[in-house]
């Protein structure tokens, strides 16, 4: 440790100023927007009037609905994968973990183009359906909520088996076959030995999938378009077909505090079980 | 059960895990080369006309620029905030470092469409600054917590008593910082370089309001001409997006054991 502070300071500062400049002051005016009355001085009219209008109430417990499906769907997967992962052997341990992560590199865009091509009119599922006769027309499987999951699946999943091997990794080797030897079903091991265990891990993957799940873009707005609106596509909507600002400043302070009090709520729950 | 039952069940786990990871890619590889008009799966008949008709688009080519020198630019401008930020936070016992800690990461926490809708409404529209410039330092902002990050972890492992004794030895600070830091972290340099350029490079939410005539970077470029065209072209450009990431993680794997970074 160096003790010169005014020369730490100078190296620490330009980045703090930029991030503060460029990030946090843009995004608190564009925040308190919504709280500034008609008249001057401050108001919750934004939020009342957003609140009252049915489709916007809708789009809200949608977003919550698809965030919490998502992030509950990606850990259930999350945990079998992980468990498996980490039974491997060295070798191809890297190998399958390598290709859990490598998705994440690859540009949204892709990842989600490729369930219209699964999910169109004239995708893999529908000529299937057609061919088998199960249905003479094909079905609108694109521009549905259960398009959007798989697609908010799909791109969030890995977040939730990383946080989970990584925390997997840490429980001692013994404690499982130990558990089974004194008689614990392999439900009593999951609940009492691998979950309180893990717990840490499961904490950061449901937040990172939740959140991610909530602020994704391009998923609802290309396989749900604007027939399954979310949150941020509303939000785009608003902008830029009705210039509302208002509405835009309200559902952004929605975002952010639906996706801190994610945070807190799982870390709240994760100490609870202890 | 037996070791080898549970083999199969642990296999075929994660057999439709990565199935569901990966298969899509595979998917559109082959829709980019179908030989018809509009996207179609199982491809009918293959052709490489959709690939190379991508290079072709001129919008694609322009917005591909503008991404590759956002993502490149903006990435170097984040390191050079970046590292010594995370020097000074390593070495020096500063008074608010944790403040500096969170305002460096809070571009991560906030939502990219919030930011880039904030910094239109207002720094672009009233500075009159122009969209390249906002999307520039909205990208620097964006992978500066990546930066910081990645860089302060290559330099927890690096003991502070080295560059003492460098000091001692007669180089200056900043020698000390050039000769003994910097060939040290150097790999998380680099790592923060790579995890800052796929960042960048495949952000859409930050860009999307920061768009302007002839201003557009390539992700939303191709959600704009999704709207309007069905070929498949769209489909062999992600392939090959997903080519290029792959190629450059897979050289970072292998020059310098890029998931230790990550």
């Amino acid at each position: 440790m160096f003790r010169n502070t005014r020369e730490g300071l100078a190296l620490a500062l330009p980045a703090a100023i930029f991030s503060t400049l460029l990030f946090l002051v843009p995004v608190g005016i564009l925040l308190s927007e919504a709280f500034r009355g008609t008249t001057g001085g401050w108001s919750l009219q934004g939020y009342i009037d957003f609140f009252s209008t049915p489709l916007n109430r809708t789009v809200f417990l949608r977003t919550l609905k698809l965030g919490v499906l998502v992030a509950g769907t990606a850990a259930v997967i999350g945990y079998a994968a992980a468990f498996c992962i980490v039974n491997l052997g060295p070798k191809s341990r890297g190998k399958v973990f390598g290709m859990v992560v490598l998705p994440l590199m690859i540009s949204p865009v892709a990842r989600t183009y490729a369930w219209i091509v699964i999910l169109g009119r004239t995708g893999i599922v529908n000529e299937a359906i057609t061919g088998l006769g199960l249905s003479d027309t094909p079905l609108r499987l694109l521009f549905t909520e259960t398009a959007v999951f798989l697609g908010l699946l799909q791109l969030f999943l890995p977040l939730m088996i990383i946080s989970l091997v990584s925390a997997m990794e840490n429980i001692p080797r013994d404690v499982i076959p130990a558990a089974r030897v004194l008689g614990a079903s392999w439900f009593a091991v999951f609940f009492k030995v691998i979950l309180p265990l893990t717990k840490e891990g499961l904490v950061i993957g449901g937040t990172l999938v939740f959140t991610g799940a909530l602020t994704a873009y391009i998923t609802p707005a290309i396989l749900g378009g604007s027939k399954v609106l979310m949150l941020e596509t509303l939000l785009y909507q608003r902008v830029n077909v009705s210039n509302d600002f208002v509405s835009a400043s309200v559902i952004a302070m929605i975002l952010i505090v639906m996706s801190f009090s994610a945070n807190l709520l799982l870390k709240r729950i994760a100490t609870a079980r202890s | 059960m037996n070791t080898s039952m549970r083999h199969l069940a642990n296999w075929s786990i994660l057999g439709l895990t990565l199935t569901f990871l990966i298969g899509p890619f595979l998917i559109i590889i082959l829709a980019g080369a179908s030989d018809t008009e509009y996207l179609a799966f199982p491809p009918q008949g293959l052709t490489f006309k959709w690939y190379l008709k991508v290079f072709t688009v001129e919008s694609f080519r322009a917005s591909f620029l503008l991404s590759m020198a956002l993502a490149v630019f903006g990435t170097l401008a984040a390191l050079l905030l970046g590292v010594p930020a995370a020097y000074a936070l390593n070495r020096y016992d500063l008074p608010m470092a944790e403040t500096v800690r969170t305002i460096v990461a809070a571009p991560i926490i906030v939502p990219g469409i919030i930011v880039g809708l904030a910094l239109l409404r207002y720094m672009v529209v009233p500075t009159g600054v122009t969209v390249t410039l906002a999307l520039f330092m909205a990208h620097t902002a964006l992978v500066l917590p990546y930066a910081v990050r990645v860089v302060s972890s290559s330099m927890t492992n690096l003991r502070a008593d080295m560059e003492e004794a460098a000091v001692l030895l007669g180089c200056t600070r900043l020698q000390a910082f050039t000769k003994v830091v910097l060939p040290n972290i150097r790999g998380g340099v680099l790592a923060a370089f790579i995890l800052g350029f796929v960042t960048s490079f495949n952000q859409v939410p930050v860009s999307l309001f920061l768009s302007g005539p002839g201003v557009r970077t390539l992700p939303i470029d191709m959600l704009a001409y999704m709207e309007i065209t069905f070929d498949p072209s769209v489909a062999a450009l992600s392939a090959l997006l997903a080519f290029m990431s792959l190629a450059i993680v897979f050289t970072a794997e292998r020059l310098l054991g890029f998931s230790r970074y990550v």
